[in-house]
C-alpha cells in the first residue's frame, strides 16, 4: 500500500480545464472519495491516476515514485470500473487469473493467488462461470477480486456501485466498506452519490467544474462546508440557502429577509457578519436545525408552507423564505397543510452563514 | 396392456390446442391483415417462381422453342447435370471462387479496418477512398478491370512489360489457367470494403472501458487486440462471412461481364452456367433443375449455419 498525492495536478482540453489545479493528498490506507455532480473532473482525476489519461501539468505520486509518465501497468494499481469491465469470453478464474498472467507469473502462484481471491471474496464456487453468467452483484466481485489478486498500492473505482440496484447497492457499500477495513487498503473512490461518499470515505474531495472545492473528513464536510456549493451538495435534502441581507438596528446585526422581517443573531454570528466584506449574506440551514411553529414566537420568521411530504419516519415541509425553498423536517405527528403560514426558528449554533458575492463561507475570525 | 393404450392415448388430444390456435390468429386477425399484402407479394415473387422452377426442372424444352409445348422427362435434366463433366468443373469453381473470394476479403477487410481504427491525418479521405469499390456499380468496375487485364492494351501487362517482369504481357483473363484467381482478385477488390465497414462498425462497440481495464491489468497492444478487440468482433465477424458467402455463392455480375464464363468453362461459376444454360441455350429444363440442386445446396447450408447462430443465442439466453 501507498500513499498517492497530487500535485496542482492539470487536465485541459484547449481552454476548457477538466481538472484545474486540483492538490490533495490520499494516505496510506486511506479510503477517500472523490464526488461531484456529472462533469465536474472526479473521473478525469482517477483516469490522470490510472494512467489512462496523460496529464496537461503537475505530479502525481505514488509511494515514493512520480508516476507522471508510466503506463498504467507501471504504476501498481488496480482498477474497478462502472460496468465491471470483465472479459466476457473468460470464465471468472480466467478473469481474475488475467492480471497475473499479464505478469507472467508462474502458474501455481496464479493458481494460489486467484483461488486466495475467490475465498477471500466469497466467490469459489463460481470460479468456472462466464461473467453473463453472474448478477451484477457476483460481478461486480469479480471485479474486485481482479483487483485485489494484484495486491496494488492503490485501487481506483470508478463508481462501482451505480450500476446495480438500491438494495445491493447498499449491500455492497458495506461489503467494499469491510474490504477497506479488512485489507487497510490505499482506495481512491469516484462517485456522484454524496451518501456513499459520506458513509465509506476517511476523506472526501468534493470537486466542481474542475475544481477541488472541499477537501476533508465527511464529518468536517457536512458540518463546515467551505461554500455554497458543497452545501447544497452534501446532505439530503440540502441544505436550504435563503439570500439575506444583513443590517444594523438598535446597534445589533440583523437579517433581513425579502418580505420584510428580521432575524436577530448570536453574538457568535453577528461577530461573522462584521467580519465579512459584503451585506449580502446567504444563511445555510439544514432541514434538521429548523423549527417549524405554528404561531408566531419570537425569533421565528414568518414563512408559507408550499408542500408537505410524509415519508413515515419524519415529514419534510418545503416553505418558500425570500425567494428560496426552505426544506423542514417535522415530526409525523405535526399537522402542516399546504399555503398555511407557519414560522420557522433557526438553529444559531448549526446555521451557516456565506458571503453572497463569493458564496465562500464567512469565518468567525 | 389396456393400461399401456390408454397412456399412449390420454396425451394426444389436438382439439383443444387446435382451437387455442384458431383463436389466437382470431384475436389477432387485426395484425395479420397488417402483413397480408407483404405476404400476397412474396407468394407472387418468390412462392410462385419457385414452384414453377421445380415444375419446369422435370421438362425439356421443346423443338419449337415454346414453353407450352414443354415435354415431360422426369429426373432426366437432373440425371444429365450429376452425370456431366461441366457440372462437377463448374461445381468445383464456384467452390474455389466463393471460398477464395470470402476469406480473402474478409481478411483484407479486417485488416484495413484495424488499420484505419487509429487515429491519423488523412483517416476520414482515406477511409472514403477504400469505400469507392464497393459502391460503384458492378458493371462498369468490371468494364474497367476487364481493360486493366486486357492482354494488348491492359496497364497490369504494360507495367510488368515496362519493369521486365515479363517479355509480354499476360493473358489474365483469356487463359484457362489465370483467368479464375484473376476474377477473384477482382471479386476481393471489391467486396473488401464492405467486410471493412462492418468491422470498423464492430471495432467502435468495443467497450472503452474493458480496453482501459486491460490496460490496467498490464496487457500490451497487441494481448487487449487478443483478449478484448478479437473475442468482441466474433459475431459481426460471423455475419460478414454468411453475407460475403452468399454473395460470392450468388456472383453474377463481374464473371458475367469479364468473361462469360470463358475461355472453355474456365471461369463458370453455377449463376453464370445456370443464366448461359437458360436464356443462352434455352435450356430451360436444365437450368431450372441446376437452380433447384443450388437452392438444395443454399437452404442446407443456411441451416445448418442459423442453428449454430440460434444455438449460440439459446445459450446466452439460458445463461
Amino acid at each position: 500500500m501507498a500513499r498517492v498525492v497530487l500535485d496542482d495536478l492539470m487536465k485541459s482540453y484547449g481552454n476548457f480545464h477538466a481538472v484545474n489545479h486540483v492538490s490533495l493528498t490520499v494516505e496510506d490506507g486511506e479510503f477517500v472519495a472523490l464526488v461531484g455532480p456529472s462533469g465536474c473532473g472526479k473521473t478525469t482525476t482517477l483516469n490522470l491516476v490510472a494512467g489512462l489519461l496523460p496529464i496537461t501539468s503537475g505530479d502525481i505520486t505514488i509511494g515514493d515514485q512520480v508516476v507522471n509518465d508510466l503506463d498504467p501497468k507501471d504504476r501498481d494499481i488496480a482498477m474497478v470500473f462502472q460496468n465491471y469491465a470483465l472479459y466476457p469470453q473468460k470464465s471468472v478464474y480466467k478473469n481474475l487469473a488475467f492480471p497475473l498472467q499479464m505478469r507472467k507469473l508462474p502458474r501455481d502462484e496464479i493458481d494460489r493467488k486467484v483461488k486466495e481471491a475467490a475465498r477471500v471474496l466469497d466467490m469459489t464456487h463460481l470460479l468456472e462461470r462466464k461473467p453473463r453468467e453472474l448478477s451484477g452483484g457476483q460481478q461486480q466481485r469479480v471485479a474486485l477480486g481482479r483487483a485485489l489478486v494484484r495486491d496494488p498500492a492503490v485501487f481506483l473505482m470508478d463508481e462501482p456501485l451505480s450500476n446495480l440496484d438500491a438494495k445491493l447497492r447498499v449491500q455492497m457499500r458495506s461489503e467494499l466498506k469491510r474490504f477497506h477495513h479488512d485489507l487497510q487498503a490505499t482506495i481512491i473512490y469516484v462517485t456522484h452519490d454524496q451518501l456513499e461518499a459520506v458513509t465509506m470515505a476517511d476523506k472526501m474531495a468534493v470537486m466542481n467544474g474542475g475544481n477541488l472545492q472541499q477537501y476533508d473528513s465527511p464529518a468536517q464536510v457536512f458540518a463546515h462546508p467551505a461554500n455554497m456549493f458543497v452545501a447544497s451538495f452534501i446532505g439530503s435534502p440540502a441544505m436550504s440557502l435563503i439570500p439575506l441581507e444583513a443590517s444594523t438596528v438598535d446597534g445589533n446585526i440583523v437579517l433581513t429577509g425579502a418580505e420584510g422581517w428580521s432575524l436577530p443573531l448570536s453574538s457568535f454570528n453577528s461577530r461573522k457578519i462584521q467580519n465579512a466584506k459584503t451585506r449580502k449574506v446567504v444563511l445555510g440551514a439544514r432541514h434538521s436545525t429548523i423549527k417549524l411553529h405554528k404561531t408566531a414566537v419570537s425569533d421565528a420568521v414568518p414563512a408559507k408552507a408550499y408542500t408537505v411530504e410524509p415519508t413515515g419516519d419524519v415529514t419534510f415541509v418545503q416553505a418558500f423564505l425570500s425567494g428560496a425553498i426552505v426544506n423542514i423536517s417535522v415530526p409525523p405527528n405535526v399537522d402542516v397543510a399546504p399555503d398555511e403560514q407557519i414560522w420557522l426558528e433557526f438553529d444559531q449554533e448549526r446555521m451557516h452563514l456565506f458571503d453572497g458575492e463569493t458564496e465562500m463561507a464567512i469565518k468567525a475570525d | 396392456m389396456t393400461s399401456v393404450t390408454g397412456q399412449a392415448n390420454a396425451p394426444r388430444r389436438p382439439g383443444p390446442a387446435r382451437a387455442g390456435t384458431l383463436r389466437n390468429v382470431w384475436q389477432h386477425r387485426a395484425d395479420y391483415a397488417y402483413v397480408l399484402p407483404a405476404i400476397v407479394v412474396m407468394l407472387i415473387v418468390i412462392a410462385y417462381p419457385i414452384y414453377y422452377t421445380v415444375d419446369l426442372s422435370f421438362y425439356t424444352t421443346p423443338p419449337s422453342l415454346q414453353l407450352r409445348d414443354k415435354i415431360f422427362v422426369g429426373f432426366d435434366n437432373y440425371q444429365a447435370i450429376l452425370t456431366s463433366e461441366v457440372f462437377w468443373r463448374v461445381t468445383w469453381n464456384t467452390l474455389i471462387w466463393t471460398f477464395l473470394s470470402t476469406v480473402l476479403s474478409f481478411a483484407l477487410g479486417f485488416a484495413t479496418a484495424l488499420a484505419l481504427h487509429r487515429d491519423f491525418i488523412g483517416r476520414g479521405i482515406l477511409r472514403a477512398i477504400l469505400i469507392i469499390p464497393w459502391v460503384i456499380s458492378a458493371v462498369a468496375a468490371s468494364y474497367i478491370w476487364k481493360w486493366i487485364y486486357h492482354s494488348d492494351f491492359g496497364v497490369i501487362g504494360a507495367i510488368l512489360v515496362g519493369l521486365g517482369i515479363a517479355d509480354r504481357p499476360p493473358n489474365f483473363i483469356d487463359s484457362v489457367g489465370t483467368v479464375l484467381p484473376s476474377l477473384i482478385v477482382v471479386n476481393i477488390w471489391r467486396e473488401f470494403p464492405f467486410a471493412m465497414i462492418m468491422i470498423m462498425a464492430g471495432l467502435q462497440t468495443v467497450p472503452d472501458q474493458l480496453l482501459s481495464a486491460a490496460k490496467v491489468d498490464g496487457a500490451s497492444a497487441w494481448q487487449r487486440f487478443w483478449h478484448v478487440t478479437f473475442p468482441h468482433l466474433r459475431n459481426v465477424s460471423t455475419v460478414t462471412v454468411l453475407l460475403l458467402a452468399v454473395a460470392n455463392f450468388n456472383s453474377f455480375i463481374i464473371p458475367w461481364i469479364m468473361t462469360g464464363g470463358g475461355p472453355s468453362n474456365a471461369s463458370h461459376i453455377w449463376i453464370t452456367h445456370i443464366y448461359e444454360l437458360a436464356f443462352g441455350r434455352q435450356r430451360w429444363g436444365v437450368a431450372s433443375a441446376y437452380s433447384v440442386l443450388l437452392f438444395l445446396i443454399l437452404m442446407t447450408i443456411g441451416y445448418f449455419y442459423v442453428r449454430a447462430l440460434s444455438g449460440d443465442k439459446k445459450k446466452d439466453r439460458e445463461a
